[in-house]
């Protein structure tokens, strides 16, 4: 059943770099099974997304069933199983952040980009048309004291505002 | 005024104390060179027990203690430091791991000395790019500079340290899900015991640890015991005859956010109240103070009747509450209970790892009552039922009085309780997260009740004003010892 449940597009490998890094992770752990999470990320930064070959790339590396690869795949929220746009755009929106008006930036985000918010199973759904932008709600990024903040890809932006945020848009 | 006392941030912003050389102009390592130069390792297992450290991370358990709980005769023994941390309205650890990381590997490198380690990891949270680029590049010059890896610096000490990212779930922040997390599967919680000290990661023994505790680490060694207890309060509990002291000595960083002029972290003794700590946070952003939370979003509301509450681990806990992760959310008269309560449950509801049927059904369930009670729709029955309270004889129990059910509250706190019981602390679940959901959920409708009622009586989000909002300490059920007997309760 495998084979037809687990469709097989491009296949994957690491390019040269990300093999290098890969050769140095599994010898920190007793178990090849452990450097699961730094090696999803590495293959994540590499394609985009988690797709079905790389999940059976990772297995193979790891020497684990592709079953337990995608059990784990599917548990943390910071791995796509769907394309993203080239931004994701992660919008805090507990608590703290909620208490300095996150409201205000989110709403100005979906205007601006013309698109709704992802979910975990739609991602697509915060996706703008030209593949560009995903916008995405997130839990508590522990920043509250600068609150509201959002993440663009890797880094932290503090103390929004609407104007902030178009500035921010404008500098991508 | 209450004065800031900085030891773990006195230096976090001088500029470049992020690489060694600067870090070592400020006395970086020297800590460590006179924990292997002056003592043994037991000594030093003895002074973090006598200092009183307890964890930062949110159990308030005694680090000695734990130390003492890890057998000597198995190897290897690994040690985990918690950097996932994810708790609402705490992040004080971000701020070490981008400024200073240099002082977590030495707090590391003490700690590995004292139980003989030879290799850490550090959980760091996903999402902490920045952090875990400085974390990574510290580690690479403490390498270089022979603090890192075969025989450091000439001692015969093997010490490696690895840093491992998370993917975004809050769960790995619970020490068995890190462990989990860590071994490469989801962060689920395992069943206790074998606690991580004896079984852990790759089933060895295991120390779990805070980035703040382990950073208090090189000031314990490097000042003394005697120096570190003259920081916050000692308390004597008087269960044990005689009474043995409770410490909550050091310092804690404070991290506040919400309804103040200045969030942010800040680093003062244990034991001050949350009206000096508004105080030094810049003061209030409003007009009066609904409502603090303590410790994180899983912490019960403290109401404005408790604002002299000293935030440290024993008091807190003696308010039916907790210091946790020590993240301070301040709410003004403007704030709708019901509103932050939703807010929280979603959060809970999107993070249950999903592992056992009580939180897993139960959050989503909460949630949705929270809702509907916020959307208008809440439901009250249109019976009345004899009240319970204070009675005539001074005691809980029937008043003679009848009151208004509230369906959807009763409901609220029947679920709440049957994910984890507030009032006699047992859950149903593997892990605490049972009792961070049921905490917030039944607290704030406790404590607030004036304001839930007058929401599903209106239909609509109902903000009432902060003296009717709540009811007064000794009226109100959330304060009662319901099922412990008397006896008991004044111990």
């Amino acid at each position: 059943m495998s084979d037809e449940l687990i469709q097989i597009e491009t296949p994957f490998a690491f390019n040269e770099e990300n093999q290098r890094k890969f050769d140095e992770l599994i010898g920190r752990y007793p178990v090849k099974e452990a450097a699961m999470l730094p090696t999803l990320h590495l293959a994540q930064k590499q394609v985009g997304y988690i797709t079905p070959a790389v999940m059976k790339y990772v297995a193979e590396q790891l020497e684990v069933s592709v079953m337990k690869v995608k059990d784990v795949v599917t548990f943390y929220p910071m791995f796509f199983e769907e394309p993203v746009g080239e931004y994701v755009i992660r919008v805090c929106h507990t608590l703290p952040c909620a208490l300095r008006d996150c409201k205000v930036v989110l709403e100005h985000l979906k205007e601006k980009l013309g698109t709704d918010i992802a979910s975990e199973t739609n991602l697509a759904k915060g996706t703008t048309a030209d593949g560009k932008f995903t916008l995405m709600k997130v839990e508590c990024l522990a920043s509250c004291d600068v609150a509201p903040v959002i993440m663009v890809n890797d880094d932290l932006h503090k103390n929004l505002t609407p104007e902030k945020v178009d500035e921010i848009l404008d500098n991508l | 005024m209450v004065q800031e006392r900085r030891i773990l941030y006195e230096h976090l912003d001088v500029p470049d104390i992020n690489t060694f050389d600067v870090f070592r102009q400020y006395d970086g390592y020297t800590r460590f060179e006179k924990a292997i130069a002056e003592y043994q390792p037991e000594d030093i297992a003895k002074m973090v027990m006598d200092s009183g450290l307890k964890g930062r991370g949110g159990a308030g358990f005694s680090t000695g203690l734990k130390w003492s709980f890890v057998p000597k005769d198995i190897k290897p023994c690994y040690l985990c430091c918690n950097a996932d941390e994810s708790e609402p309205g705490t992040f004080s650890n971000r701020y070490v791991l981008e400024k200073n990381p240099h002082l977590l590997i030495e707090g590391i490198l003490i700690c590995c000395y004292a139980m003989g380690i030879e290799t850490t990891y550090i959980y760091i949270r996903g999402e902490f790019t920045l952090g875990k680029k400085m974390l990574d590049a510290a580690i690479k010059e403490a390498y270089e500079k022979g603090y890192l890896g075969k025989d450091v610096r000439g001692t015969g000490l093997n010490i490696d340290i690895y840093s491992h990212p998370g993917a975004g779930a809050y769960i790995c922040g619970e020490e068995t899900g890190l462990i989990e997390s860590l071994e490469g599967k989801r962060g689920q919680p395992r069943n206790k015991p074998p606690f991580p000290a004896v079984e852990g990661v790759f089933g060895k023994p295991t120390v779990v640890q805070n980035v703040e505790t382990l950073c208090n680490l090189p000031f314990i060694v490097g000042n003394g015991v005697e120096w570190y207890t003259q920081m916050g309060p000692t308390y004597a509990d008087t269960r044990a005859n005689p009474p043995t002291p409770d410490p909550n000595t050091g310092t804690k960083l404070y991290c506040i956010s919400g309804d103040v002029n200045e969030p942010g972290v800040y680093e003062l003794d244990l034991g001050l109240t949350c009206t000096e700590l508004i105080e030094v946070a810049g003061g209030l952003r409003g007009e009066e103070v609904k409502a603090v939370i303590p410790g994180g979003s899983s912490a019960p509301i403290l109401t404005h009747y408790e604002l002299d509450t000293r935030l440290d681990f024993t008091s807190l806990t003696l308010a039916k509450s907790m210091l946790g992760s020590g993240g301070i959310i301040v709410m003004n008269e403007t704030r709708n209970i019901v509103d932050c309560l939703l807010n929280i449950m979603k959060f809970y509801a999107h993070e249950s790892c999903g592992q056992c049927t009580p939180c897993r059904w139960g959050t989503p369930w909460v949630r949705d009552i929270v809702q509907r009670i916020a959307d208008g729709n809440g439901r009250k029955s249109t019976m009345t039922r004899p009240k319970f309270g204070v009675a005539e004889n001074g005691r809980w129990g029937d008043t003679g009085e009848t009151e208004d059910i509230y369906e959807d509250l009763d409901l609220l706190e029947s679920v709440a309780n049957n994910i984890a019981n507030v009032d006699t602390m047992t859950w149903n679940t593997i892990c605490v997260f049972g009792i961070a959901v049921s905490w917030p959920a039944v607290s704030y409708m406790r404590k607030f009740r004036p304001e839930f009622e007058a929401t599903i009586r209106e239909g609509q989000l109902v903000t009432l004003p902060v003296a009717e909002a709540t009811v007064p300490p000794e009226e109100n059920y959330a304060y009662q010892q319901r099922f412990v007997p008397k006896e008991f309760a004044d111990l």
